[in-house]
């Protein structure tokens, strides 16, 4: 009798520590790290990396990344770069030069938690490109083997060939990798929310694939009175296109929000940062 | 014998030459004569090459005029918060007498460019702006960008008062010992189109 309660009660307590572990974290106890995502223009890689135009490359070639530079001064960028002063040739009406971002991470041994939160900015006279989708949120991953993933996040995936870009009528080349390898792991694991659509988890390598990822568990956004929250669940651990995410380690990350229905690369960015598993990192994901 | 009393008359006849040089006016008053014309036309050499420095002179061609001097009026030196101006010569022509000299007859090629028409036009300007460019570039960074140093110097910057990105770049340039132009080209004029990655260095 005895036997049969201590594992009743070894059971019933392996349901409870399974069920607390698949539970959201309390985020009031999170800390959030500020992030603005800014509109990048047409600021391609290979924009980045041309020392003519774009004085920084000579600091990213000696290995400082662009948030060292840009950082404090994001929202400053995307003013110039939404009003069409510079390398914007199409100058989108009334968007907003700049989205100030709360960004949490939690995880409890089995999935990630990320919880995004910002306000709305007021809308802008331009044309619904996405139709469906007032908002979309993207974020990426990177396991620190892109060529400079590690110094300006996303923006090894975005090419001056690829759709919406100046001068490009490909309407389908959309974000790619050089050199991209799923199986060698030069890749980065994608995954979006839409505010009206389903979710999407997949990953760029050297194309984009939208579909197919295994880690995903949920994605769910809310509009409280002007103030979203978008919540991201996802496995450490998934199939092909998902980084497996360890404990202990830091994984390049970045990401953009596609606000007052934009599409391709008229969203709002940010810079590369990193994100550590119960690491040191610009966001740390601890054991709850 | 002959030869030798001969070379010393020549020397008495010199040495007596310059003590009364004329019969009609005392030394003093040919040195001061001579001290007269010689600041005249020292200060008038100077006036000159003075003139030549003021940014109406440089902009009394239409050359100028019309297309590096308005570029350079959307710049921060050309207008600041604080008031102070650079002019074209604070720029380009050194500060130092010797150099500035050097500068000024080098510059006189300009006039065989103005008498030619080189530039006279805003598509020859244009096609020419990377080459002329480029040899400015080549003159600030052979003297270190001296004429810029003639205001700013990394001894009297705080780069812990600027903003984040020029404070990184700014302690890096420091660190490899680079020079004002390696970075600020373009900063008071458009950057020409053509640019290699070898001007950029």
């Amino acid at each position: 009798m005895h036997t049969r309660t201590a594992i009743a009660a070894a059971i019933a307590a392996a349901f409870a520590a399974g069920a607390a572990a698949a539970a959201p974290p309390d985020w009031s106890k999170v800390p959030a790290k500020k992030i603005t995502v800014f509109y990048p223009g047409a600021s391609p890689i290979e924009w980045i990396m041309k020392g003519t135009e774009h004085g920084g490359a000579r600091g990213i070639r000696k290995g400082e990344t662009c948030a060292s530079c840009h950082d404090e001064e994001a929202a400053d960028m995307g003013k110039k770069m939404v009003t069409g002063q510079k390398i914007e040739p199409n100058p989108p009406k009334g968007k907003a030069a700049a989205i100030p971002v709360s960004v949490q991470a939690a995880h409890d041994g089995a999935n990630l938690y990320l919880r995004f939160s910002w306000k709305q900015p007021p809308a802008g006279a331009g044309a619904k490109m996405d139709a469906d989708n007032p908002v979309k949120l993207a974020f990426m991953l990177e396991d620190n083997k892109v060529e400079l993933a590690n110094i300006g996040g996303c923006w090894s995936t975005c090419h001056e060939d690829s759709r919406t870009m100046p001068g490009v009528s490909d309407d389908k080349k959309t974000k790619y990798v050089k050199d991209a390898s799923l199986a060698g792991g030069k890749f980065y694991d994608l995954v979006q929310w839409k505010s009206k659509g389903k979710p999407a988890d997949g990953y760029v390598a050297d194309k984009r694939v939208m579909e197919g990822g295994k880690a995903l568990v949920s994605a769910e956004g809310k509009n409280d009175g002007g103030n979203w929250t978008v919540v991201f669940v996802r496995k450490l651990a998934g199939g092909e296109g998902d980084v497996t995410l360890t404990p202990g380690k830091t994984y390049n990350f970045g990401f953009a929000i596609h606000d007052d229905h934009a599409a391709g690369r008229y969203h709002h960015v940010s810079l590369g940062y990193t994100l550590g598993i119960d690491a040191k990192a610009d966001i740390t994901a601890a054991k709850q | 014998m002959a030869d030798e009393q001969r070379s010393r008359n020549a020397l008495a006849r010199l040495w007596a030459y310059l003590r009364h040089p004329s019969p009609s006016y005392s030394i003093l008053t040919i040195w001061a004569v001579g001290l007269v014309i010689g600041i005249t036309f020292w200060g008038g050499f100077n006036w000159a090459v003075e003139a030549s420095n003021q940014m109406e002179f440089c902009i009394s061609c239409h050359e100028m005029e019309n297309n590096v001097y308005r570029e350079y009026q959307k710049t921060v030196h050309y207008r600041n918060r604080s008031g102070v101006q650079a002019v074209c010569a604070d720029c380009h022509v050194p500060k130092e007498w010797g150099h500035k000299i050097v500068r000024k007859i080098r510059a006189t090629n300009e006039l065989w460019g103005k008498l030619t028409g080189t530039i006279s036009t805003p598509e020859k300007f244009e096609a020419k702006r990377l080459e002329l460019a480029r040899h400015e570039w080549k003159r600030m960074k052979t003297t270190d960008s001296r004429e810029c140093r003639n205001c700013h110097g990394y001894e009297g910057m705080s780069v812990e008062a600027q903003k984040q990105r020029a404070r990184k770049q700014h302690e890096m340039a420091q660190k490899d010992k680079q020079t004002c132009i390696d970075c600020h080209k373009g900063i008071a004029h458009q950057k020409p189109k053509g640019m290699t990655e070898e001007d950029e260095g």
